[in-house]
């Protein structure tokens, strides 16, 4: 049965006329975002600015302008020089490893097998931990008496007896030796990073149509040429995008090496962060822990533009 | 002798028979198009040819020798997909190389050559530094028929490839396809459920229909000697007429279906006395919608008049049409086959 409905008239402002108008819900719904921003990142960051430029401490808050000052006393300490240099050597050779290791990863967990949702879901935990428990964990692992890896070997006769691979020594002192303890950190940065990096290049590579792959297949392409000259070149955009994000993670993070190694042994593992961090907190020299902070920050906007605009360039489709 | 022989090949996904006993054999330079509704099984079929999917059971076999369990790269074949599958961060040069230098052993120069003979072949030189995004529709599908022949395959295989130009280059791209395929030589086959496509191209035609062949012949052939109901009705547009009968079925094509006084002869002619439902005017012909009285069960039924006959046919009349006896066909009710004719 079908009845003539007459229809209501609606009340001219009534909640319709309201969620209706994308011109104002739509500033009202970023609102928060841009405020969480403002005040969580933009203010701290032209505070950072400020300070970076004037000879602010902890004991004297008043901002008297130096111009460049901070950053020429900084470049004259051999703490911040290590620190520059490790977290380049951290961030490349993480990085590498990386987007070697990601790719494959993806390769492997966007073919079909038995218990893929399992393996998945194994590779992810380390994303989701926060970064300083998972940093806990891992000081467990290398403790300098009671590392877990360092019994296994021992188990395996490859260290703590004479003439053992490893040496005759009980442990291996993971952080009290400078290479040990750098390799170490770069290990918990791959850990950390290889997760994301390898999940948004399966992403990538699950987005290229089958119909190129079946292509390749049929124009007698074998495994290792589908991979460099149509999977790899396919999913350079996202790579760029992986690695961008990885970048900015491990050139940022100071957990690691906060909760690691504390910038020891001495101060030979320092890094920027971990380096800001003592000089302008915890030893009050706020100016020059802002310039130190601040130091690779064009650097890596460049590097973040430049990123961007070679992903978008080497879009094809 | 046959390039392509196929015997008893099944695929079956799960419990969805895709493709259920087929046998086929392809003489050599042959165009032989595989036509079908969607889910026919005619996709699969041809995947299964270039070996992109695995046959539940049967054998394949290419220039005499058996390839069922060979992988596409070492098949004498080359496919061109319906999407046309470019790889778009390449060149049209290192697009159409790309299958060259896969296989190995050809030098640099023969590369180009090779190359430049079929940019030539199929008009396309000046588009070699280009890449796939800055083509037309058409410029890709020769590209992509490039790309299959400098394989100098044994066999081309064709899925769909006009389905993604528009109706106006379709047809020209039928015309040159058919053409070029004459001119190589080269045995294909074509995968369409376009009819137009299928009998304007076919040497042969293989209807399939839920996994089975339903007939394979010339397009004379399958079109006035269908081997069944399915055939009879699925090709022409619109598709053959049934009348039922005690335990058969009579059918004719609606273009065979003329007033009496057109017709002709009159002791050749089977008369039905149609009456006339709806009338459509379309141009070049008109399309006249019916039933034909006194039959078993009263069945739509279509007169397909071509507008020169000059007939005026008013809705709701009833009048003598006629088909020619010898244009009759008659099949099975039950099986749909194709059974000698009866007396009516």
């Amino acid at each position: 049965m079908e009845e003539n409905v007459a229809l209501k008239p609606r009340g001219r402002f009534g909640l319709r006329y309201w969620t209706d108008r994308e011109d104002l819900l739509g500033p009202l719904f970023l609102f928060p975002a841009v405020i969480y921003i403002i005040a969580l990142v933009g203010i701290p960051f032209l505070i950072a600015l400020a300070y970076s430029v004037t000879d602010v401490t902890a004991g004297n808050t008043s901002l008297d302008f130096v111009g460049l000052r901070n950053f020429q006393a900084i470049l004259k300490t051999p703490q911040f020089l290590t620190s520059l240099g490790n977290t380049i050597m951290f961030t490349v050779i993480s990085q590498i490893i990386i987007i070697i290791l990601a790719n494959i990863l993806a390769l492997i967990l966007s073919t079909d097998f038995r218990g893929k949702w399992f393996a998945r879901f194994l590779i992810m935990l380390p994303w989701a931990t926060p970064i300083a428990l998972g940093t806990i964990g891992w000081l467990w692992l290398l403790d300098s008496k009671f590392s877990p890896i360092d019994w296994v070997f021992r188990y395996l006769h490859l260290l703590g007896e004479p003439g053992a691979l490893l040496g005759a020594q009980k442990n291996l002192f993971y952080l009290g030796r400078l290479e040990l303890a750098k390799a170490s950190i770069i290990l918990i940065y791959v850990w950390r990073m290889l997760p994301l990096s390898a999940v948004i290049l399966m992403a990538g590579l699950t987005s290229i149509p089958q119909d190129l792959l079946d292509q390749a297949d049929v124009d007698g392409a074998g495994f290792w040429r589908t991979l460099f000259q149509i999977k790899l070149p396919l999913i350079i955009p996202i790579m760029s995008i992986a690695l961008l994000f990885s970048l900015i993670f491990t050139v940022g993070d100071m957990a690691v090496v906060y909760v690691l190694t504390r910038g020891g042994p001495v101060y030979y593992t320092q890094i920027l962060p971990t380096w800001a961090f003592y000089k302008g907190i915890e030893s009050g020299a706020l100016a020059e822990g802002a310039a130190t902070a601040l130091f690779l920050f064009p650097v890596l906007l460049a590097v973040a533009i430049l990123v961007l605009r070679f992903s978008r360039r080497t879009e094809v489709t | 002798m046959a390039v392509i022989e196929i015997k008893d090949l099944s695929k079956h996904f799960d419990d969805v028979r895709a493709v259920n006993g087929v046998d086929l054999a392809i003489p050599e330079g042959e165009l032989l198009v595989i036509l079908g509704p969607s889910g026919c099984g005619k996709t699969t079929l041809m995947r299964m040819i270039a070996g992109l999917e695995k046959p539940t059971s049967g054998v394949i076999s290419i220039g005499g020798s058996d390839v069922t369990e060979l992988p596409p790269r070492v098949r004498p074949i080359a496919m061109v997909f319906q999407s046309y599958a470019l790889y778009p961060h390449m060149t049209v040069f290192n697009n159409i190389a790309f299958p060259l230098k896969a296989h190995g052993n050809i030098s640099k120069e023969d590369i180009q050559k090779k190359v430049q003979w079929a940019a030539d072949t199929l008009g396309i030189e000046k588009l070699l530094d280009r890449k796939p995004r800055q083509l037309s529709g058409g410029e890709r599908q020769r590209v992509a028929l490039g790309r299959a022949l400098v394989k100098e395959p044994k066999v081309l295989l064709l899925d769909e490839p006009l389905s993604n130009l528009d109706a106006k280059l379709r047809a020209s791209a039928r015309d040159e396809l058919q053409r070029f395929q004459r001119r190589l030589g080269v045995t294909t086959i074509f995968v369409t459920h376009d009819q137009i496509e299928a009998m304007g191209m076919g040497d042969r035609i293989v209807v399939m229909s839920q996994g089975k062949v339903m007939q394979v012949g010339t397009p004379q052939e399958v079109y006035h000697d269908s081997a069944n109901t399915f055939v009879a009705s699925f090709l022409g547009s619109p598709g053959m007429n049934f009348i039922e009968k005690e335990n058969f079925l009579v059918g004719f094509r609606p273009e065979q279906f003329v007033p009496q006084e057109i017709a002709g002869q009159k002791d050749e002619l089977q008369l039905f006395p149609f009456s006339v439902k709806r009338v459509e005017y379309l141009g070049a012909e008109q399309q006249v919608y019916g039933v034909v009285e006194g039959s078993a069960e009263e069945k739509r039924v279509i007169a397909n008049l071509s507008s020169e006959m000059h007939v005026e046919i008013a809705t709701g009349e009833t009048y003598n049409f006629a088909v020619r006896k010898q244009q009759l066909r008659f099949f099975d009710k039950e099986t749909g086959l194709r059974i000698e004719p009866r007396p009516l």
